[in-house]
Order: structure tokens, then sequence, then C-alpha cells
């Protein structure tokens, strides 16, 4: 049998979850430079990448705030060019999305949830597309290690000081990141007998059928 | 997919090759220096629940390092719903952990409600609260009977499944298919539950309790279970919140995080339930907490069915409603003949709305959210992100299975190479839920 440590931190709802702006105000007040956004009930931290490390490590032994459990870690591609949905606002009443981006970005996020507080919220981190770059949080929550791998095989950010950044879902030789917008569709040699090379879309003959 | 470079005995350079052709076995013992041998286990066999490929290092027989390989049965889902509908979506990521298509349904539609800001009809929540408590129950089962069957007991293997199929029937009766539902949508439900859906549940609930109460007979007092569980896989508090575990591997090491009781959704509030832990955190812990989380969810359902309200199953509002007005003719469930005669013969409008929702579906607003639901292995969340259109612009799911799959190397370490099996089967990953 093995012996097992005592818990360091006290577990379970022992404690009255913050508000949001405890939590806006907690963070802000240490990281002047961190921004708080709130939309659908949920609190946003957008942070620049050098601070990102510091921030979780704050929140994660802060004694009020607590998140010892890095619940989620994903990515978000958001290429340059102009995002506009121009019928919404006209149909259906709700906020037109309209976004113009110069620099294409790839949106990393994390989802911070404290087990003793039952209080969470998201930290964003973005970094440009062209050669996407972060620091690594595996030396502060563990279970980054999966997350990470997850989000370079699919958007190929770099997490500097990753013990193990190689692919995870996708099979080791694949070329390129399939979940970044710029991916192509279709295009992708076929690795069995008989193949057929599928064109892209755009040079797609759309008459001829693909059998 | 790829090997852990590593930095121990694991493929580096100067790595000792043997080649055994042959010669005598004490002769190849002796060569080696240290006992530590680098295995491959899976990713095809039968205690791998799927397809994983374990890379195990071993002292003698000891584990002193076992690194998971994934990816084999990756598909691409996430990619896959963003060229598809938001009503389509959940066709899709019913498909993820196929032990618990109804979770990964309620957690998608509850994204996509919040987004949209709507509230879901009462007698639909109350419907989708049963409907996925029955699915917790035959998710453990599964995991009973699959790891019953991985310790050598095929005799736990025949009753888990047996008893899972009942399960599989009322979803059957229902939905139309034993798994890969597609039964909850955004706004609801598909359609209403049949008539003898409760006098359905109630005979469960008749059956499981004493059925459930055998299998804990049959495995409490089994030596063999008992030597091969206790003390086996051991993961506590601190190691596990570290590791980002979540779900009934949390609670067996002390701590009672249950997001049911957390932040309730679907109305979970109004239900009285106890959140079960256990304190030994090992896989015999484990195995009596699902077997209470079991009598939790029957206690859930009883409740939900006394309170059964009544109403529609699907939001008023007719610019999301998916109109599948369905009624039994003498072939069978088809279109509602009224419904097609209203739209064919009398309302232009409403043949548009049909047309337009069933082809391009309906727009959400933009923004991010993530929603988390209790999945039977942990916390299963959505990060759904919308632009406005009528498809996501991406959805990330945290699947408690990819999580939890980090901790067997802790949980392995310094046990035996055959205690290997039984630290995955507690830890009960499903590997279409890993991959996705």
């Amino acid at each position: 049998m093995t012996e097992f440590a005592v818990p360091t931190r006290t577990h379970g709802l022992t404690r009255v979850a913050l508000p949001l702006e405890a939590i806006a105000a907690r963070v802000t007040a240490h990281f002047p430079q961190v921004t708080a956004t709130e939309a659908y009930g949920e609190l946003t931290f957008h942070v620049a990448p050098e601070e990102l490390v510091a921030l979780v490590t704050f929140c994660r032994d802060d004694e009020e705030l607590d998140t010892a459990l890095l619940s989620d870690l994903s990515g978000v591609h958001w290429p340059v060019g102009d995002h506009v949905i121009e019928r919404q606002a006209s149909t259906t009443g709700w906020p037109e999305y309209r976004v113009s981006r110069e620099q294409g970005v790839i949106e990393v996020l994390y989802i911070l949830r404290s087990l003793s507080r039952n209080h969470w919220f998201r930290v964003s981190v973005g970094t440009p597309d062209d050669a996407p770059k972060l620091p690594s949080v595996t030396g502060v929550f563990a279970t980054a290690n999966f997350h990470e791998r997850e989000v370079y095989d699919f958007f190929g950010v770099e997490f500097e000081g990753h013990p193990n950044l190689t692919r995870i879902l996708m099979p080791d030789d694949w070329i390129g990141h399939p979940h970044r917008k710029d991916y192509p569709l279709g295009g992708v040699d076929i690795p069995y007998k008989n193949d057929k090379f599928i064109p892209p879309p755009h040079e797609r003959d759309l008459r001829e059928v693909i059998d | 997919m790829a090997i852990d470079p590593g930095t121990e005995a694991n493929l580096s350079d100067d790595a000792l090759e043997l080649f055994v052709e042959g010669a005598d076995w004490e002769s190849v013992v002796d060569a080696v220096e240290d006992d530590r041998i680098t295995v491959n286990m899976g990713p095809q066999h039968p205690s791998t629940h799927g397809v994983l490929r374990m890379v195990l290092d071993l002292d003698g027989e000891t584990v002193t390092r076992l690194t998971p390989i994934i990816g084999y049965l990756h598909t691409g889902i996430e990619k896959n719903a963003e060229v598809r509908t938001w009503v389509q979506g959940t066709t899709f990521f019913t498909r993820m952990d196929y032990l618990a298509p109804l979770f990964n349904e309620t957690a998608f539609c509850l994204g996509v409600e919040k987004l949209l800001d709507i509230e879901v009809p009462e007698r639909a929540q109350a419907v989708r609260v049963i409907l996925m408590e029955f699915n917790r129950i035959a998710s453990h089962l599964v995991w009973l009977a699959t790891g019953g069957m991985e310790l050598g007991s095929t005799t736990m293997m025949v009753f888990g499944f047996r008893e899972r199929e009942h399960v599989l029937d009322l979803f059957e009766s229902q939905s139309g298919l034993r798994m890969n539902h597609a039964y909850i949508r955004p706004g609801g439900l598909a359609q209403d539950v049949t008539e003898d859906f409760v006098e359905r549940c109630e005979a469960l609930l008749e059956l499981l309790p004493r059925k459930i109460a055998d299998y804990e007979d049959l495995l409490k007092r089994n030596p063999i279970w008992n030597d091969r569980l206790r003390g086996i896989g051991p993961l506590d508090a601190d190691t596990a919140t570290s590791h980002g575990i979540t779900g009934p591997l949390l609670r067996a090491a002390g701590v009672p995080f249950d997001l049911r009781k957390a932040q309730p959704y679907s109305g979970y509030e109004q239900y009285d339930f106890d959140v079960p832990t256990e304190t030994a955190a090992d896989s015999y812990a484990r195995f009596l907490l699902r077997i209470e989380e079991m009598r939790q969810s029957m206690r859930i359902i009883r409740q939900a069915l006394d309170t059964l309200p009544g109403g529609p199953v699907m939001v008023a509002d007719k610019h999301i409603a998916w109109p599948s007005q369905q009624s039994l003719g003498v072939d069978g469930i088809g279109n509602d003949p009224e419904y097609i005669r209203h739209i064919m013969g009398e309302s232009m409008e409403a043949l548009i709305n049909h047309f337009k929702l069933t082809t391009q579906g309906f727009t959400v607003p933009a923004g991010q959210v993530y929603v988390p639901v209790e999945s039977p292995r942990g916390e299963l969340g959505y990060a759904i992100t919308s632009t406005g259109t009528n498809k996501p612009y991406r959805v990330h799911v945290r699947e408690p299975s990819f999580v939890n799959l980090q901790a067997a190397d802790v949980m392995a370490r310094g046990q035996m190479i055959a205690d290997v099996v039984v630290v995955v089967a507690s830890l009960d990953p499903v590997m279409g839920g890993v991959d996705r």
C-alpha cells in the first residue's frame, strides 16, 4: 500500500465564489497591463505573452483566487483580413461582428478553475500566426502538457519550455497544422492504393464526379 | 503520436540494442547492465479500451515510466464541425465519446443556447437530465464490464453489457438509435418522449438497483478483485489537480468536486443527491465510487420522473426550433401529415422558414463561451467560438478522457507491469473521446 501525502491545499467547496468584478479587480491590481472583459457572464483576461506565466502562477498561488485547476487550453486562429458579417444587424438585431486584422493571430485560451471557491475565468493570449510562439505553462500546471501538444499540432504554436513538444493527434510526419484557417481543405494526398489527388476546392471542376 | 524522446534509457543514442536470436536467456540477461527495458503495449491490445498505445520503461517487472501515445482514432470532428451548421454539429459531437453521447450533445447544445441566450423548456431539461443519468449508468456499467474482463472476470463482462443493453433499449425507443443519438438539439429535444417513456424508466429503476447490488456483492467479496485493485494506481488529490484530473478519479482522492453541484445546469439544483467521495485514492476506491454514483444517478432519475413537467420540448422561437414535427402513421414514424399540409398547402412563410432552417440553419451571435458538464469521466467542456454565422467558427472540446490519460504515468510508476492494465481500466479512457 502506498502512503498518501496529506493534501497541501484545501480541496472541496469550502469557500464562496468571488464575484467576477472582484476577480477582475484582484488580477488587474497585480497586473496593470492586463485588461479584463466580460461577455455572456464569463470573465476573460487579455494578457501579453511575456506576462502569461507570471499571471497563471499568481492565479494558482493566490489565496483569494486559488485556481488550482487548469481546466482547458485551446487555440483559435484569426487570419489576416476583414471578418465582417453584413446581414447581422438588419435581420436579427444582434451585435454586428466586424473585425479587421492587419496581422493574423492565434489566440490561445486558458480556462482557470478554483476547486475550493467554485469560480472560473479565461485567460486569452495572442501570438502572430506567421511565427507563433508562447511560453509554456507546463511548469505551473502539469496538465498543460497534452493540451499544448495539441495546440502545437493543430495550430503550430511553439511553446517554449515544453518538455516534449511533438504532434499528438496527427501522424508524426504530417505537414501543416490542420486547424489553421489557411490550411487547405482538400489538396491532401491520399496515402492508399488506387489513390487520386483531390484538388483544393477552387481548383476543382465540380461537374466532374470524384470517385 | 510520437515516442517521447525522453531522457533515460529510452531510445538514447548509445542505448543497448538487443536481438534475441535463439540465444540462451541467461546470456541475454547478463548482457544487460541493469534490468531496464522498454516495451511497447498496444495499440491493439485487449486491455487498451480501443487503440491506446503505451511505451513502458521497465526495471525488471516494475514500471518506471509509462508514455501514452494517442491519435490512432483521430477523426477531426472539431474541424468537421466548422463546415457544418449548428444543428448538424450535434450529430458530430455525439460521436466523440461513444459511451457518453448524450453528455456531448447536451454540453454542445448548452453552449449554443448560452450564445443564443435562450431558455430551454422545463420538460426538455428534465428529459435531458433523465437520459444523461441513464447514460452515466450505462457508461459505468461498461466500465465495470470491460474492467472486469481485463482482470479475467468474463462473468462481469457479460453482466455489465447485458444491463447496459436495457438502458440502450430505452435510448433507442426515444431517439431511434442505441448510440450516437443526436436527440438533444440546440433549443430542446429532437422530439417529445414517447407515451410509455415514464413506464420504461420505471421498469429500469426496478431492475437496475437489484443488479447493481448483485455486482457489488459479486466483486466486493471476490479475493482476486480485491488483490488486483487495492492500493493499485494511487493518485492523491494534489497530483490529480495539477494533472487536471476531474470526475471519479478526483472524487476517489477525497475532493467532492462535481459540476452538477458546483455549477448546476439543466435544473440539477432542484434534485437532491449526494456527491460520493472516497479517501483511499486507489483503484478499489474508484470501483466503490462508481457503484455509488450509479445509485445517486437513480436517485436523480427518480425525482426527475416524479416531477416531470408537461409542455413543449423545444423553444417556441420558430427561427431556431428544428422543424421535426413527427407522428406515428401506418408505416411507422414519419413527417406529421398536419405539418406537411400546413407548409405545403397553407403558409408560404412556413415553407420558406422550414427550407431555410433545414438548409442554412440559424445564425448564432458572435462570442466565446465555455460550457462544462459533469460527464461519467469528469469535466466535459465545450469552448465554442462564434462569429455570428450559421456555422461554428471553432469548437474545442475539453475531453476528460484525453486529460485524464496524462495521469497514467504517475499512477503506473512503481507498479508491476500487470497493474498497468488496472491503471488504464480505472482511468476509464474512451479512445473516441481521447482522439476526437
